[in-house]
């Protein structure tokens, strides 16, 4: 008797579930077929994608041509990570803008921007978003030659290019 | 004796339908915005970090209207038994991503009623709040099976 009313319990959640669970998957699709605004059933969410604007221009830079920005001093370096990961070591003459406290340190490092050089952000490893983020914020405040050097201090320090730092 | 019982199975009632109209709303509310901006929604989805990139807008596109069917069974009182479990499966889901986020110190949007980061950002009071919407989620749905078990003992 208790294992027919457990089943009975059972029986109907399943059942009721599957078929809101089946609505809900033909509401979404088809609306979705049907919106002007329709997003792709399957993106491409990489990184490399992520960071291409439509007109196919991409936010990253290669290590080489942010090392030849940097031999011009055509490039400004921007360190998105914490102020003690930085202050133990960064990208010569970078700055820091962390990410994390961007609000608070923003209008600081804003003023000292100078608008004929490149804005190069970095953070360190090859997941890291804080430069990601860092980038689509100063490209969101105005600042049109922005770029990303993804795991930026790792490969920096790989090319012995110059460093600065405590450590 | 009998109006004991009976006063005791309309509190219960009461409780009951309070539970369901609150989250109700609760998740009707949280599907509209999510159902009008699905790319933002995606980006939302996206920065849980969780969900591999082919899944994340199949689950922008479902989800919302999940959340819009649970919540138009709620407010009619119908499928209850399959409602009360996927609101409360989908908020326990909330609640643990939520709390796996604040640990790793993720700085994202909630996602949760909006998709603007600035109206929405994940704090630990997101968490709190969904953890008293879970203890309600659990009492509908316990509440949901009592009720059915009457009803499979009168028939």
């Amino acid at each position: 008797m208790q294992r027919t009313v457990f089943q009975l319990h059972l029986n109907e959640i399943v059942r009721q579930a599957f078929f809101i669970l089946f609505l809900s998957v033909v509401m979404g699709l088809v609306v979705n077929m049907i919106r002007p605004d329709s997003i792709p059933i399957i993106a491409d969410w990489s990184t490399e994608n992520r960071l291409t604007s439509e007109s196919g221009e991409t936010l990253i830079i290669p290590v080489l041509l942010a090392k030849a920005l940097f031999e011009k001093n055509e490039a400004v370096f921007m360190d998105a990570r914490d102020k003690n990961q930085f202050e133990l070591g960064h990208i010569k003459g970078a700055k820091n803008l962390p990410w994390h406290s961007v609000d608070d340190y923003f209008m600081n490092i804003v003023q000292d921007l100078p608008n004929d050089k490149v804005i190069i952000t970095y953070c360190d490893g090859e997941s890291c978003d804080l430069s990601h983020n860092l980038a689509l914020f100063l490209k969101k405040m105005g600042f049109n030659h922005v770029k990303i050097l993804i795991n930026g201090w790792s490969v920096w320090q790989e090319m012995n290019l110059p460093i600065e730092g405590s450590s | 004796m009998t109006n004991t019982k009976d006063a005791q199975s309309y509190k219960i009632g009461i409780f009951y339908h309070s539970i369901r109209l609150i989250l109700a709303g609760v998740f009707i509310f949280a599907s509209i915005d999510k159902i009008l901006h699905p790319q933002a929604f995606a980006q939302a989805v996206f920065d849980y970090q969780v969900l591999p990139g082919s899944l994340i807008n199949l689950v922008a596109l479902i989800l919302p209207w999940l959340e819009l069917l649970v919540g138009a069974s709620l407010l009619m009182n119908r499928w209850m038994s399959g409602a009360a479990s996927i609101v409360t499966i989908l908020i326990s889901i909330f609640v643990g991503l939520i709390f796996f986020n604040l640990a790793r110190g993720l700085d994202i949007s909630c996602g949760c009623f909006s998709t603007d980061f600035d109206e929405n950002p994940m704090t630990k009071l997101t968490m709190f709040r969904d953890i008293l919407f879970l203890c309600l989620a659990f009492c509908l749905l316990i509440l949901t099976i009592y009720k059915n078990n009457i009803r499979y003992k009168t028939q």
